[in-house]
């Protein structure tokens, strides 16, 4: 056997793990072989330094860190082991950490959009408070605008009602005196047209009636007697023949009369 | 260990106590600090712990050494801006040591002047004590090689040991 071949083997002799055949080549061998018995000697010191050297003193802080670790993992345990009981699933063990979560989340929507929801109401009321106020603000300057003496202020307090989308029951009444009783044709004109987009108003009505009775300016007339054919108001019959029979009436209002008032009945 | 893994921790402690003075003195053997040391010990039974689902039955010493052998590289690799890798830091440590020589042995010194595989397979064997089957498992590898590996370890660590 060769050297190389049994110093490979000299550790496992040291420890007495070679199977009695080689044990014995080696022992054989070791007898004869000077170099072999040199290199067993400098295994044998080698191991007795590695058997010497002591084993260092662990730090008590390992123990105490190891204990602090068992019962941290410990308590997460027995926190899992009632839920994955149930059904031994993980998924299903974090379900109710999950709907927690989503408990959360909804709460903190829902308080947004309530947040949201009456603020908005708020700024709603404050809106139409505002819009209410603009109305009266527009309202008072109609009015008084048409009680200007200015022919022009007057027209243009009349035209307000475009800018009023639902005129109230004192603006109607404002109109019709306009087109009753204003001393200017041209006030009384707008006034008429102003009114003839309310013609679903009984005030309105009424008051083309009156208007009718009483009104000289032809071309007013005229817009009142289409007005009121339109609407095939009865009440405006009598008037109408009134016109009929008056001398100072245009010969062609007469002639529109005539034309017209079969449609109404 | 089976009874860990199965959900009884306390029984993690006997194994603890039994193991990890021989695990702080592997990882001391191999990297030479003892703070290191205490991390990486602490480490391996976190892990232990924290995996014990994953424990195949074998021997628990073996499975330990390779989480812990695990660990050792991770350290080594996560820290490589500071240490270019695993041999060239036990270089160092082996200089630094042979500077300081009242602190280590002949045979530490012999020791961290080995290739770390080598000196791993010395400290196993040779310190804790673990044969060659078992150190195939923890190294992933086959008893012959790891056999033949030794006994070339030993005869490096012979000749460096008494080279001085």
């Amino acid at each position: 056997m060769k050297d190389k071949h049994i110093i490979t083997m000299l550790p496992d002799y040291l420890d007495n793990q070679l199977d009695p055949v080689q044990k014995e080549a080696v022992d054989k061998h070791l007898e004869t072989c000077n170099n072999c018995q040199k290199e067993l000697e400098a295994y044998k010191r080698l191991f007795d330094a590695i058997n010497k050297e002591k084993k260092e003193e662990v730090p008590d802080r390992l123990q105490l860190n190891f204990e602090a670790m068992l019962e941290e993992e410990k308590a997460k345990t027995i926190k899992v082991v009632p839920i994955t009981a149930n059904n031994n699933s993980k998924t299903k063990a974090s379900l109710p950490y999950m709907l927690k979560i989503a408990a959360g989340f909804a709460l903190l929507i829902a308080s947004f959009f309530l947040g949201k929801y009456q603020n908005e109401q708020v700024s709603n009321q404050t809106l139409a408070q505002m819009e209410n106020e603009q109305r009266e603000i527009r309202q008072m300057a109609m009015l008084s605008l048409m009680e200007n003496k200015s022919a022009s202020k007057r027209i243009q307090g009349v035209n307000y009602i475009e800018e009023l989308a639902m005129p109230n029951e004192i603006i109607v009444k404002a109109l019709a005196e306009r087109m009753l009783y204003d001393e200017n044709t041209n006030v009384r004109l707008t006034a008429v047209e102003a009114l003839g987009a309310f013609t679903n108003s009984k005030t309105v009505v009424n008051a083309f009636v009156t208007a009718l009775g009483i009104e000289k300016d032809p071309g007013i007339q005229i817009v009142i007697i289409h007005t009121l054919v339109q609407l095939q108001e009865k009440k405006a019959i009598a008037p109408l023949q009134k016109l009929l029979e008056e001398e100072e009436t245009q010969p062609f209002i007469k002639a529109q009369i005539e034309s017209l008032l079969p449609k109404i009945s | 260990m089976q009874e860990v893994a199965q959900g009884n921790l306390d029984m993690l402690r006997p194994l603890f106590n039994r193991h990890h003075k021989h695990l702080y003195n592997f990882v001391l053997k191999m990297c030479g600090d003892s703070m290191l040391s205490e991390d990486i010990t602490q480490d391996v039974f976190y892990k232990i712990l924290k995996y014990r689902a994953s424990y195949n039955n074998g021997k628990f010493v073996s499975w330990m050494f390779t989480i812990a052998r695990n660990s050792i590289a991770t350290h080594f690799k996560s820290n490589k801006e500071r240490h270019a890798d695993l041999e060239q830091v036990e270089h160092q440590l082996a200089n630094k040591q042979i500077e300081e020589k009242q602190d280590y042995s002949d045979l530490q010194r012999a020791l961290n002047r080995l290739d770390p595989s080598d000196r791993e397979l010395v400290i196993l064997n040779r310190y804790q004590g673990i044969k060659y089957e078992e150190i195939a498992l923890i190294t992933d590898s086959t008893p012959g090689a790891v056999k033949t590996k030794m006994s070339r370890a030993l005869k490096k660590l012979k000749a460096l040991y008494f080279q001085n």
